[in-house]
C-alpha cells in the first residue's frame, strides 16, 4: 500500500488536486465522445445523396435528403403512424402503471410490495425479443390464443402483424419504466396527506384527483417523457409483433441502411429523429423545469 | 391504505391487468420451452427436456450465447470504473459547470437508441473494426453509462464527506482514503450499477444488430433472426436462459442491496 500511495503521490502531485473531479469525469466524457463523434458522422452523412449508378455517395453536400423526407408519402406516414402510437402508448402506459406504482409504494405487506417488484423486473431484465417471442407464442395465428378459440369453435383470428399488436407490445415494453419513473415520486407523498383529505369527507376519487395526481405531476411528466421517446423511436416491436407492415421510424431508417444501401437517407432519417427527440426533451424541461429527467441527481 | 372496498377494487384491477400482461410472455415461453411437441401448442403435448438438447447441439446458438457473454462482460468491466469515478465526482466535488457535464452525460438517453446505434456503426465502420466483438461492448456501454453514474451518485449522496475528513485527518493519505472510506461506501451503488450495466448489455438488441456481422452476431440478434423463418420451441428454450438470467440478477439485487432501493424518492 505505502508503495501504491508513493507512486500517487509522484504522477498526482498536489498542484493536481483542484483538476481532480475534472480528471475523474473525463473517461466518461471520452467515452460518451464515441455517440458525439457518431453524431457528426451521421450529419456528414445525411447531406450526401446515393448515387443509384454508383452506388457511391456523393462527394458534394445537398439538402436533397432533407426534401425527400419531409415530401415523400411513404416517410411522413411512417413518422405519422410512430408519432400516434407512442402517444397512445404512452397514455395507456401511465394509466397502467400508476395504480401499480401507488399500490407497491402504499402497500403494508411487504411480500406484497416484493412479488410486485419481481413482477416488475423480471421482465424488464429479459429483453425485448424474448418477450416478443413469448407474445408471437400467445397471438400468433397457430397460437395460445387461437388454439383455445378453435376449442370452443371460433375460427382463428388475426391478432399479430397489426397496429393494435404493436402497441399492445409497446406498452407491455414501456411498463417497468414507467413504473420505475413513478414510483419515487409517490414514495415522496405522505400518506397523511391523503388520510387528511379523508378525514375532511373527501372519497377516494376526489382524493385522487385533488392530492395524488397533481403531487405525483413529476413523476408523471417524467415517465411520460421516458414512455414516449423510448416507444416513438423503438425498433425490435414494431418488427417482430409488425412483420414488416408496421414500420416505426427506426425500422424505416434500419431499411434504409441495410435494404436500400442508401446511407445519406437513412442518415437524414436519423437526424429528424434524433431532433424531434431532442425537441420532446426541451420543450417538457421548459416547461416543467429540468429536474424531470435529472438522475444524475442535483443535490449541490 | 386509506380509502374503502370500492378503491382497492379499481387498483387491484389495474394492477392484475398489469400482472398478466408484464408475466405472460415469460410464462408461456417457459412452458413451452418444456413441450413435447414439435410445433407450440395449446394445450401442451406433454413434457421433455428434449428441447434443451436440441440446443446444446446447435453450434450457432451456443456460440452466440457465449458472444453476448462477452461483449456483456466487456461493457461491465470498463463501466465500473468510469462510471464510479464519474459518479464520485459529479456527487461529492464541486464541479464547475456541473449541469453542463450531467447533461452531456446524460446524452445516451436522450439520444433515440437508433441514433446512437447507427452513429457508433458509422464510427466503428470507418475505423475498420465492425465485427469483432470490443466495439459492441463498447457501444452497449456508452448506451447504458448514466445508469452507473445514476447508481453510484445515488449512493455517494449517502457519504458524509465528515468521514473522509476524519480518515484524512488521522493521517490517512489519498489513496487510502478512498479505497477504505469512499469506495465502502459508494459500493451499493457500484453492485446496482454493474448488475444493470451486465443484464442490459446481455440482452441489448438493436445496437447488436448494428454492430455485428453473420459472423459475430449476439444471442438477441440470433433468436430474432430465427423468429423470422419459424417458431420452434428450441427458441423457447434458448429464451430460457435469459430468465434465468434475470432471475438471477434481481436475486443478486435483492440479497446485495435491496430492490426497495429503486422506490426512494431522491
Amino acid at each position: 500500500m505505502d508503495v501504491l500511495e508513493g507512486l500517487a503521490a509522484f504522477v498526482w502531485p498536489k498542484s493536481l488536486h483542484k483538476a481532480q473531479p475534472y480528471l475523474m469525469l473525463l473517461p466518461a466524457v471520452v467515452l460518451v465522445g464515441v455517440l458525439v463523434l457518431g453524431l457528426f458522422q451521421i450529419g456528414d452523412a445525411s447531406l450526401r445523396t446515393l448515387d443509384t449508378s454508383t452506388f457511391r455517395m456523393s462527394e458534394y453536400y445537398t439538402l436533397a435528403n432533407f426534401e425527400r423526407a419531409l415530401s415523400e408519402r411513404f416517410f411522413t406516414t411512417v413518422a405519422g403512424r410512430s408519432l400516434i402510437g407512442a402517444a397512445i402508448v404512452t397514455l395507456i402506459t401511465l394509466i397502467l402503471a400508476f395504480p401499480y406504482a401507488y399500490l407497491m409504494v402504499r402497500t403494508q405487506s411487504s411480500a406484497l410490495r416484493k412479488f410486485l417488484l419481481v413482477a416488475l423486473f423480471l421482465p424488464f431484465f429479459i429483453g425485448q425479443v424474448v418477450r416478443a417471442y413469448g407474445w408471437l407464442i400467445i397471438l400468433g395465428n397457430q397460437g395460445m390464443v387461437n388454439e383455445a378459440l378453435g376449442l370452443v369453435g371460433v375460427s382463428p383470428l388475426r391478432l399479430l402483424y397489426n397496429y393494435p399488436a404493436v402497441l399492445f407490445g409497446l406498452v407491455q415494453y414501456m411498463l417497468p419504466f414507467a413504473v420505475l419513473m413513478l414510483a419515487p415520486a409517490l414514495t415522496a407523498i405522505p400518506a397523511e396527506l391523503e388520510a387528511a383529505a379523508g378525514s375532511l369527507g373527501a372519497n377516494w376519487v376526489r382524493t385522487f384527483r385533488h392530492i395524488v395526481l397533481p403531487l405525483a405531476r413529476p413523476g408523471l411528466i417524467g415517465a411520460g417523457l421516458v414512455v414516449v421517446t423510448l416507444s416513438l423511436t423503438d425498433f425490435a416491436i414494431p418488427a417482430i409483433l409488425g412483420g414488416g407492415t408496421q414500420d416505426f421510424i427506426a425500422n424505416a431508417i434500419y431499411d434504409q441502411f441495410f435494404r436500400t444501401s442508401d446511407q445519406g437517407m437513412g442518415a437524414t432519417l436519423t437526424l429528424l429523429l434524433v431532433a424531434v427527440g431532442s425537441i420532446l426533451v426541451g420543450l417538457v424541461f421548459m416547461l416543467f423545469g429540468a429536474g424531470t429527467l435529472a438522475m444524475t441527481g442535483d443535490r449541490k | 391504505m386509506t380509502g374503502g372496498l370500492s378503491k382497492s377494487i379499481v387498483i387491484w384491477a389495474f394492477v392484475a391487468a398489469a400482472l398478466v400482461m408484464l408475466s405472460a410472455p415469460t410464462i408461456v415461453v417457459l412452458g413451452a420451452s418444456f413441450t413435447a411437441g414439435n410445433m407450440i401448442t395449446f394445450p401442451p403435448e406433454g413434457l421433455s427436456l428434449k428441447w434443451y438438447g436440441a440446443i446444446l447441439q446447435e453450434a450457432g446458438l451456443r456460440q452466440a450465447f457465449v458472444r453476448s457473454l462477452i461483449v456483456a462482460t466487456i461493457c461491465t468491466v470498463i463501466a465500473v470504473p468510469i462510471g464510479t469515478l464519474a459518479g464520485i465526482a459529479l456527487a461529492k466535488y464541486r464541479v464547475r459547470f456541473a449541469r453542463s457535464f450531467q447533461i452531456y452525460l446524460l446524452l445516451p438517453f436522450t439520444i433515440p437508441l437508433i441514433g446512437s446505434g447507427i452513429g457508433m456503426m458509422l464510427v466503428f465502420g470507418n475505423m475498420g473494426v465492425l465485427g469483432s466483438l470490443w466495439p459492441v461492448g463498447i457501444a452497449c456501454c456508452v448506451i447504458n453509462l448514466p445508469f452507473m453514474i445514476w447508481a453510484v451518485t445515488a449512493s455517494a449522496s449517502n457519504l458524509n464527506p465528515d468521514l473522509e475528513l476524519a480518515a484524512a485527518s488521522c493521517g490517512a493519505p489519498q489513496l487510502q482514503c478512498f479505497f477504505y472510506v469512499t469506495l465502502p461506501a459508494v459500493m451499493p451503488g457500484i453492485i446496482t450499477g454493474s448488475l444493470l450495466m451486465f443484464i442490459l448489455a446481455i440482452n441489448e438488441f438493436l445496437v447488436s444488430l448494428l454492430l455485428t456481422d453473420a459472423r459475430s452476431v449476439t444471442l438477441p440478434v440470433q433468436i430474432y433472426n430465427s423468429i423470422r423463418s419459424i417458431i420452434t420451441p428450441d427458441l423457447a428454450a434458448i429464451s430460457v436462459v435469459f430468465i434465468a438470467v434475470a432471475a438471477a440478477a434481481i436475486v443478486a439485487l435483492d440479497r446485495l442491496v435491496g430492490l426497495d432501493i429503486f422506490l426512494k424518492s431522491k
